[in-house]
């Protein structure tokens, strides 16, 4: 039987070294610091596939080297995934501390304050380009910084086509002749390759045919700036080649999920950001893949613009803001981290961290294109409105259903205007 | 049908003794003081939560800003809403279709167990096994998986001549895959049946068998109506289960009620709405349908159970 004084001094005893313990830890500067014995933790959350899981955990562990007093505890997701996991954490006053941000839905949260105002923590961007800053600001407040830009662009693999006996694109290409480099594919691929995904299933290629055509997508007024009219041109760019082998079947991208199918191999091109480049070759195995521009019917006017790839941004709730901020600056400015990374998140923001990597191989070749597109660049294109995330997957699921034959592609420009209009009146 | 079933065991009371009663007075209070943490969990954690639902169905919510009194806007938008209708309809047609037929294979197995065979307790524990991991994520993926392009079945239906394709990615099959993930995890509902089948007292099938009746007819004039009570438990639990589908949806379609909204439940588009659209209102609108729905679901049965179910009390 437990003798009763012994108990009661077993709890007061364990009582006050709890108490001097947490003491201790206060004890260095108002518990927001640690120190190299007693480091914070602070979280952070990133979404990506395998290969970007892997650098990262690389780039945590030298900001630990380096940084004793903070720990870092990552995790990451899916796409997809991730922005539920962030509402649901909103919601509940618990996002992770620093995270990995998208422009989509920097609106979203920065104008609701979710999101600390990074003016006021301590970060350096002297080595960022002036003109790319603006696009993590809203109202004059930084929510996020970019890590790095990416542009829009063709990509091939150039042993698949000369396994076809294709000739490689030049990327001067209008969209009838795109969609005919597609078809081909698709006829000598004979069922095993197909020409692409629809590539008019994605918002952003959207967007940039919007400006091949100077039309603006969203007015300043945060309304659409474009009419159904438009959109019905958009969608039946491909009307000819879905459910051929020009377009490979949403049954089957849908069975590869998560990988995209040409990660899978199914497909020997794909119009999306240059710097999925790393993440392709990861999935695919292939031993080069190559980025021409996107097609365009104005040959001086390809649309395209340097957005930032990624932000990174930190909650407004954070505890350790200093620490926080510490490794925000370490992943943007660290030259180490930029050859962590290559051009996996796009091409490095910061001047530092570009010129502390060496772009070999493929990586050069992210870099090569945007330097080679850099006389067609334009601005980038307003920030996105509220509630744009919601829109922008729409947009997919509607192309979704066109592929599927499920809608009409009259049907499939009323179900998203009619989405679009339901939402931008909510968020009036 | 005129005469309710008497609970004996309700009427007989305990003995009331003027003397215990200051003692029964402490006993009460022990066993509130008992309660208290489950009663302030229910309290915190579901009445309040629930309320605060009511009133947000009430309102535009976009869990940021504070909520905006918009009255019945949300009630009303969902009808015009196809994306809701169409989560309807899935929904309807998995509870129409996979109860149904999850109870008569409960049933059937139940009825298998039941007769003494050798290994019996181990047939009983793996034919209960899938429903104590079914709804559990690794099953979702190892279903997906095993419906997938080349996976498991579409190989073994290839062998016999039959080229359907992965099930994941075609609209037209993913149902009927939902239906067979949720038919495989019959265990609960046979346990229950196990349990009322033997209940059933056995001189009963000797007697008809005695005069003659065969199998069909044992089943229809004996098991039925004796197992009624528990067929009608096992139907309303399964129902408002089958309506609740969440974690075997959004694993198999990605979060996206894909492929072609094929599996976009119910409490799927509820999630989406509230969680990626950010409109809490409108989810807590569609959350107060749904018990809605349920209870008036419910009331039917319990309703038209007057008719078939039979209590060993009844007088006929």
């Amino acid at each position: 039987m437990i003798d009763r004084r012994k108990f009661l001094t077993t709890v007061a005893l364990g009582t006050a070294s709890a108490a001097f313990l947490s003491a201790c830890g206060q004890s260095s500067s108002s518990g927001q610091t640690g120190s190299a014995e007693n480091p914070v933790t602070i979280t952070y959350t990133w979404w990506g596939n395998d290969d970007r899981a892997e650098r990262t955990r690389k780039a945590i562990a030298l900001f630990e080297s380096k940084n004793p007093d903070i720990k870092v505890n990552g995790n990451f997701s899916d796409f997809p995934g991730y922005w539920q996991k962030r509402a649901t954490e909103a919601a509940g006053g618990g996002l992770p501390d620093v995270m990995q941000w998208d422009l989509s839905y920097l609106r979203d949260y920065g104008q609701r304050n979710q999101l600390l105002d990074l003016g006021t923590v301590k970060i350096n961007t002297d080595a960022f380009d002036k003109s790319l800053l603006p696009s993590g600001q809203i109202r004059g407040k930084t929510y996020g910084i970019p890590t790095s830009t990416n542009a829009f662009a063709v990509y091939y693999d150039p042993a698949k086509l000369a396994s076809l006996g294709i000739a490689e694109p030049d990327g001067t290409w209008n969209y009838k002749e795109f969609n005919a480099f597609l078809a081909e594919v698709g006829a000598k691929g004979n069922g095993t390759l197909f020409g692409g995904t629809d590539y008019t299933g994605i918002w952003w290629n959207f967007n940039i045919w919007l400006r091949q055509n100077n039309i603006q997508a969203f007015t300043e007024d945060g309304k659409l700036g474009f009419s159904k009219d438009d959109l019905k041109k958009w969608w039946n760019l491909t009307a000819d080649l879905r459910g051929t082998g020009a377009i490979v079947g949403e049954d089957k991208a849908t069975q590869l999920l998560p990988k995209s199918p040409f990660g899978s191999n199914v497909t020997a091109t794909e119009v999306t950001w240059d710097n999925f480049m790393a993440g392709y070759l990861a999935d695919s195995g292939a031993k080069e893949l190559k980025l021409v521009p996107v097609p365009s019917d104005d040959p001086d006017n390809l649309g395209l613009f340097l957005k930032p790839s990624m932000l990174m941004v930190a909650s407004a709730k954070t505890k350790y803001k200093d620490a926080a901020a510490r490794f925000i600056d370490f992943m943007v400015n660290d030259p180490e981290v930029g050859q962590i990374f290559k051009t996996s998140r796009g091409v490095p923001a910061s001047k530092t961290q570009r010129d502390g990597t060496t772009f070999e191989g493929t990586d050069k070749l992210v870099v090569d294109y945007e330097k080679s597109i850099e006389k067609y660049l334009k601005d980038a294109p307003e920030p996105p409105i509220v509630g744009f995330g919601t829109l922008e997957s729409t947009f997919k699921r509607v192309t979704q259903d066109l592929n599927y034959g499920k809608l009409t592609v009259d049907g499939a420009v009323d179900a998203w205007f009619k989405e679009a209009e339901d939402l931008i009146k909510q968020n009036a | 049908m005129t005469q309710s079933p008497t609970l004996s065991r309700r009427t007989a009371s305990a003995p009331t003794q003027p003397r215990k009663s200051r003692r029964r007075g402490a006993d009460a209070r022990a066993g509130y003081t008992f309660l208290l943490p489950w009663l302030l969990g229910f309290i915190a954690l579901t009445v309040g939560p629930m309320i605060s639902s009511l009133y947000l169905s009430f309102t535009n919510y976009n869990l940021f800003d504070a909520p905006k009194w918009i009255g019945f806007d949300n009630y009303v938008t969902l009808f015009q809403d196809e994306r809701f209708l169409q989560s309807v309809g899935v929904t309807m047609q998995y509870v129409v279709f996979g109860t149904p037929l999850k109870l008569a294979a409960a049933l059937a197995i139940a009825m298998l167990l039941n007769s003494k065979r050798k290994g019996q307790g181990f047939y009983r524990s793996a034919f209960y096994a899938p429903s104590l991991i079914g709804a559990s994520v690794s099953i979702a993926i190892v279903w997906k998986a095993m419906f997938g392009d080349s996976g498991p079945v579409d190989q073994g239906l290839s062998f016999f001549g039959i080229n359907l394709g992965g099930w994941v990615g075609n609209p037209n099959m993913t149902m009927g895959m939902m239906i067979l993930l949720t038919v495989w995890q019959f265990g609960a509902p046979m346990v229950i049946f196990l349990a009322g089948l033997k209940q059933i007292p056995v001189d009963l099938y000797e007697a008809a068998s005695m005069d003659g009746a065969g199998p069909v007819r044992k089943f229809m004039n004996i098991t039925w109506p004796m197992l009624s009570p528990v067929i009608f438990f096992n139907l309303l639990m399964e129902t408002i289960h089958a309506f609740q589908i969440f974690a075997s949806a959004y694993i198999i379609s990605n979060g996206e009620g894909g492929p072609a909204g094929s599996t976009l439940f119910y409490t799927l588009y509820l999630y989406l709405r509230g969680f990626s659209d950010f409109r809490m209102g409108y989810a807590s609108a569609m959350a107060w349908l749904l018990v809605i729905v349920v209870g008036i679901i419910t009331l039917i049965f319990f309703k038209t159970s007057k008719s078939w179910v039979h209590y060993s009390g009844d007088a006929k």
